[in-house]
């Protein structure tokens, strides 16, 4: 993908540069982890830049560290501006933060890189080969070559559940949920989950349960799918986390499909366009 | 020693599943699970390790600890009770030695009822590893992958003479196990189950290498560095390696009102009182969660992402075997294969040495 | 999937338009099955979706949210909202399984009591031909599990 080692070492000057100057106070990027997998990297110190890895396994959507890095580092400053890598699919939770005002644009220096797919394990993710955007969509620098694959979401997928009949979608979903354990997984590798408390945990109001059970998980399910609608960049980081294998890209799709049917929207294209949910067209006829 | 074959073990097993639960190994969706089985077909023999620990069977995600009624007679409470006895078969030694560290808290003086009724009404069938898995590292716990003496009968695979590598049902049917009767309670469910007995060595595990783990009370000179905030920058603060984890054990418990049956059941209403019953449910809880730790008028000792992280590796390597002997953790592998930003306990025990 | 049970539907009414109108239905004297029970809300805006999903987790068959009519919102912009939020959530819903036929939203405004009295008739009709969904039906919203026994 890309240059590779020439490509890791732009990377790698552009972050120590970036740090040097004091243009950032830390950079979000991949690094080598243990057992042959990348991870997520914090680099403070421009001589720990070396650090910084690129290749097909960093698949992690860096921009949900954002959040932490909304607060000062340290009493009395000001918040720290952050530097970070991101992917086409990255790009667009990043547009859809700016959009919600959830970051500063000017607090962030987006590097982005153009992707011809991530893997996991060695195997190449499904959400790669549906994907048309190969370049990041916001960014201060882009690097990378000219990206070779383009691919395309027909939702074969989503029309496969759509065809069933509801009985058998509950039953689908059933079987499905029975495996969550509620762990959040999902939830916090989400960029766009970024309530302080969230539904799932709100004791006054309980909205849910504790139980880990299929009522409480078909809820939260489907509460964070409808909570997401207009806001998922479809980046797949709640998939992959899935400790269970549960596949969510099967449900936010669906929403995300009907957001672009009914009002003609699409996530993270751009940090302008007001979302569909908190806009309307007094003449617009929908079906109800 | 005594051998038995797999033909024998799932006529065995069927047999027990006729007249009792029997909880195995289930391929579910993908995944391998400890679920219960109507009868041996359903059983997966060949299985690295379970995705989730046994634990889920001596402290259920959703337990139902109480029923409170009220009614003509006055206010009623119920506890409920573990219906017949169970067999778990499949268990990999780490999650059977998980139990006894379990058993140091929930079996200590005031014993938790609902744990210790299900540690005795169930007998433990294991089956031994023949090699560690890439994330495991129980002998650097002090465990072996063939340890038996958790569980009350072990079964260890034998290796296939001549290596013939039959597949196909009649050679998965004459694969053999050697049977170690470990316990009584193992004694008295052998029952029906045909032994030979051979001439022979027990198989050995191969063994991999071992990892340091500091002693408990070399960790607390730690506490303040810098290192736990620096891991915990890409922890995501799920909760997912405290469920997958055999050792961890956290909950919560909060009362539920169920109404009674209403009409909706397809029939008249079931005439019971009025007014339903609460339950007292208690269900799995993680310290990882930012607000486990928050107390009454939002005071949040555990704020930072790099407190709970510090915090987990603290209790189970330097509180839980301070607080009740065995260390909490019985090397599985299982939070360094799920979690999602490869915070590798492995790691960091040999970061905790050199530290 | 048996119809012969007593639909539960839970109705969500703003306090300006749908509430009058039903308060006008009840004033005349119009019948309307007893399966609904209201809860006033001051708007049809007002309305989370988390409402509907959770009625319908504690035991709702079907669920209408009735507000006024686009363009006669009280506090001008809500019902717009409204309008946009449930057809997603019609769509949403019947793809986790609960048909969209149990959710409701309509337009009903304080003059309107026939039309409110139709309308409930009318959609209690349909999801009494549903069939359940809350308790004892498909949703099952009763924990699995017998008391006692353990739920995996």
């Amino acid at each position: 993908m890309g240059e590779g080692s020439e490509l890791i070492d732009k990377i790698r000057a552009k972050a120590r540069e970036l740090l040097q100057g004091g243009r950032v106070d830390c950079f979000i990027g991949y690094e080598e982890g243990s057992r042959g997998r990348a991870r997520p990297a914090f680099i403070y110190d421009p001589q720990d830049a070396e650090r910084l890895i690129w290749d097909e396994r960093c698949a992690h959507n860096l921009v949900v560290y954002l959040h932490q890095f909304k607060s000062p580092l340290r009493r009395g400053e000001e918040p720290p501006r952050v530097g970070i890598l991101v992917k086409p699919c990255d790009s667009r939770s990043l547009n859809i933060l700016f959009r919600e005002e959830q970051i500063e644009r000017e607090r962030v220096y987006v590097v982005g890189v153009t992707c011809d797919g991530v893997r996991t394990n060695g195997r190449p993710q499904e959400r790669c080969r549906r994907c048309a955007e190969r370049v990041p969509l916001v960014y201060d620098i882009v690097m990378g070559g000219v990206p070779n694959v383009l691919g395309r979401d027909d939702y074969a997928d989503v029309a496969k559940l759509e065809q069933m009949s509801p009985r058998e979608r509950l039953a689908f979903w059933a079987k499905e949920f029975d495996r969550c354990i509620r762990c959040y997984a999902c939830r916090q590798a989400c960029p766009a989950c970024y309530c302080f408390e969230c539904v799932a945990e709100q004791l006054d109001p309980a909205w849910m349960g504790i139980a880990i059970d299929l009522p409480q998980k078909q809820f939260f399910h489907a509460m964070r799918a409808y909570h997401l609608a207009g806001r998922c960049s479809g980046c797949s980081a709640c998939e992959e986390a899935c400790p269970m294998g549960i596949p969510l890209s099967l449900l936010n799709r669906k929403v995300a499909r009907e957001v672009e049917a009914l009002f003609g929207y699409k996530a993270g294209q751009d940090a302008e366009t007001p979302p569909p949910l908190a806009t309307f067209k007094k003449e617009e006829q929908l079906p109800m | 020693m005594q051998v038995t074959t797999r033909e024998h073990l799932t006529a065995w097993l069927d047999g027990l599943a006729g007249h009792m639960t029997l909880i195995a190994p289930k391929t579910v969706e993908q995944r391998v699970l400890y679920r219960p089985v109507a009868d041996s077909s359903e059983i997966a023999f060949d299985f690295a390790r379970t995705d989730l620990p046994v634990k889920e069977h001596f402290l259920p995600p959703t337990d139902v600890l109480l029923s409170i009624e009220k009614g003509k007679e006055g206010v009623r409470l119920e506890e409920p009770s573990l219906e017949g006895e169970r067999t778990v078969f499949g268990l990999r030694p780490c999650d059977a030695r998980a139990l006894r560290v379990l058993d140091a808290l929930f079996l200590k003086e005031p014993a938790d009822p609902y744990y210790a009724e299900r540690r005795e009404k169930t007998t433990l069938v294991g089956l031994a590893c023949r090699e560690m898995g890439e994330q495991c590292f129980c002998t650097s716990l002090g465990l072996a992958p063939d340890e038996a003496g958790d569980v009350d009968v072990m079964l260890t695979e034998m290796e296939e003479g001549g290596g013939e590598g039959e597949k196909g049902r009649g050679g998965e049917g004459r694969r053999r196990y050697a049977v170690q009767v470990m316990t009584e309670k193992g004694e008295a469910i052998l029952g029906a189950l045909n032994l030979d007995k051979v001439e022979g060595a027990m198989p050995v595990a191969a063994v991999g290498s071992k990892t340091p783990v500091l002693e408990a009370g070399e960790w607390p000179r730690l506490f303040e560095r810098a290192y736990w905030a620096r891991l915990a920058d890409r922890c995501l603060s799920c909760r997912l390696c405290t469920y997958v984890c055999p050792t961890c054990r956290c909950f919560d418990v909060r009362d539920y009102e169920v109404p009674c049956e209403g009409a909706s059941s397809g029939g008249a209403s079931n005439g019971s009182a009025p007014g339903g019953h609460i339950e007292r449910l208690r269900a799995w809880d993680s310290c990882m969660a930012e607000g486990y730790r928050r107390i009454a008028g939002g005071h949040n000792p555990r704020l930072t992402k790099g407190d709970r992280l510090r915090n987990r590796f603290y209790c189970k390597f330097c509180y839980y075997p301070q607080d009740y002997g065995p260390i909490a953790c019985v090397g599985c592998g299982r939070c360094i294969a799920m979690c999602p930003v490869n915070v590798d306990v492995v790691e960091v025990l040999a970061d905790v040495a050199t530290l | 999937m048996t119809t012969d049970y007593e639909p539960r539907i839970v109705g969500f009414l703003c306090r300006w338009c749908s509430y009058p109108g039903a308060d006008l239905a009840g004033t005349s004297r119009l019948t309307y099955p007893p399966a609904l029970r209201t809860i006033r809300v001051p708007c049809s805006g007002r309305v989370d979706p988390l409402f509907v999903l959770k009625a319908f987790q504690e035991g709702a068959d079907g669920v209408m949210v009735l507000g006024c009519h686009p363009g006669d919102c009280h506090y001008m912009e809500g019902n717009y909202h409204a309008r946009r939020r449930y057809a997603l959530m019609h769509r949403l819903l019947e793809y986790i399984g609960i048909e969209k036929e149990r959710l409701l939203v309509a337009w009903v405004s304080a003059a309107e009591g026939r039309r409110f009295a139709q309308v409930t008739t009318e959609f209690t009709a349909q999801v009494q031909e549903l069939g359940p969904w809350g308790r004892g039906g498909e949703g099952e919203t009763r924990r699995g599990g017998e008391w006692g026994r353990e739920v995996s």
